[in-house]
């Protein structure tokens, strides 16, 4: 009995968030501020981590956030509810990445020139020497990848999202992700040998 | 080993510290901004142009509506600068009059070439021959063929000209009538008739010279065999 009223109460529940999203997703459409300012407090650390490892740069990345929350009412309208809104916030963040990747790279080969990369006060500063390090490493090596293996590698990897939900994000199958996410590693470990480190 | 590195690489990335919270908030004023923007861009379209939308609608309805759609058209020309054509459901290329034509557009006057006189080669149609629309049906009879004449200025232009051909039997006010038609669709879809019923006008007018020029491309074939037999008969007895 118990069981069964707990299975009813979390259908109400799942049954009120379902009508609740509809109503967040028809209020996007009609480019309610309001509606846009509830997704982006709720999404926005989702999609700034996104853009911060794709892009590499914290200023690329906040244009690109900026980018996808303002069109993010016209783009709603293609928003079917199949995947969740965070996953959708993406897809449309993997869509305009490809304009912000160039100047995220000129960026980043302009602040290690001038060396104005600032070390995080750590415990251990020695590890978190390295850790920028190697995060910097890897951000260098992805420039030298496709767009579409770079966004395989972050998302797959990085982020640590299963395949079936990259093909989502990326509009493309699973295989064709899995095959993106292959080449993407092996050049990245080609680029890694190279630099010498490890 | 290089595998090993590109795990820890990945897992550097992963951990890279997060944004701050003023940067957060900052980039959220600049959504609320940018949306704010693009909404006052829009309305102000909006503010503009559907004001001016709704006066072309009114006044091309205006002018439908009063027969003044040539002066509205005019005057169109004249602001935009743009030669303004008006659509015509068939463009006329007379090359593409073939026999088959008047069998289908009974409303150019038929003429018998048998009588010796100029004159008796323009009889009168019979009564009982309505004062046909251009496209065949009775006058007023079908609301939908009416609705079409409001939409299509030209056909009301063609009306005129048919009532003062076919019902008033008056040759000058006809032949001012078609001239008006094919000023305003020099191209429609009833232009060969219309210059044909002109001929024939200018002849009951005893402009025989002007007739002449106006028969010779339907004899002569411009028009295929359309009206060819008649105009040929009647070039015959204008000759001079």
């Amino acid at each position: 009995m118990t069981v069964f009223g707990l299975t009813m109460v979390t259908e109400q529940a799942l049954a009120n968030d379902a009508e609740q999203a509809d109503e967040l997703v028809l209020r996007l459409q009609r480019a309610d501020p309001s509606a846009v300012a509830e997704v982006y407090d709720a999404h926005h650390a989702a999609v700034r981590a996104f853009a911060k490892r794709l892009l590499g740069d914290a200023a690329s990345a906040e244009d690109l956030v900026h980018e996808v929350f303002v069109s993010l009412p016209q783009a709603v309208r293609k928003f079917r509810g199949d995947s969740a809104l965070r996953t959708f916030l993406i897809s449309i963040a993997v869509n305009h990445a490809r304009h912000h990747v160039r100047a995220a790279q000129r960026r980043r080969r302009a602040i290690s020139a001038y060396g104005e990369t600032k070390l995080q006060e750590s415990s251990d500063p020695e590890h978190e020497a390295r850790r920028k390090e190697l995060a910097e490493l890897l951000s260098r090596a992805l420039d030298k990848l496709p767009i579409d293996q770079r966004v395989a590698f972050v998302l797959c990897e990085v982020e640590e999202r299963s395949s079936q939900e990259v093909s989502e994000i990326v509009g493309a199958p699973e295989a064709t992700v899995r095959t993106r996410l292959f080449h993407a590693k092996k050049k990245l470990r080609l680029a890694l040998t190279t630099e010498g480190i490890g | 080993m290089s595998k090993d590195l590109l795990d820890e690489a990945t897992v550097a990335l992963r951990e890279t510290e997060p944004v701050s919270e003023f940067e957060a908030r900052a980039t959220r004023a600049r959504v609320m901004s940018g949306l704010h923007q693009t909404r006052v861009k829009r309305r102000t379209r909006l503010a503009f142009l559907l004001p001016l939308a709704a006066s072309f609608v009114a006044v091309s309805a205006w002018g439908a509506a009063n027969g003044k759609a040539r002066l509205v058209q005019d005057i169109l020309e004249r602001l935009v600068g743009v030669t303004v054509t008006t659509p015509s459901r068939a463009p006329a290329a007379p090359k593409r009059h073939t026999a088959q034509r008047p069998a289908v557009a009974p409303s150019s006057e038929p003429v018998q070439i048998a009588a010796s006189p100029v004159t008796e080669l323009l009889p009168v149609p019979p009564s009982a021959i309505r004062p046909a629309s251009p496209a065949g049906s009775s006058i007023g009879a079908d609301s939908a063929s009416e609705h079409a004449e409001r939409v299509d200025p030209n056909l009301v232009l063609y009306r005129v000209a048919h009532a003062a051909h076919f019902v008033d039997h008056d040759p000058a006010r006809a032949l001012a009538a078609w001239d008006a038609y094919l000023r305003a669709a020099p191209n429609g879809e009833f232009a060969p008739e219309a210059r044909y019923n002109r001929a024939l006008s200018l002849v009951r007018l005893g402009r025989s010279a002007e007739a002449r020029s106006a028969l010779e491309p339907f004899a002569t074939g411009a028009y295929g065999n359309y009206r060819k037999t008649e105009a040929s008969a009647l070039l015959e007895r204008l000759a001079p």
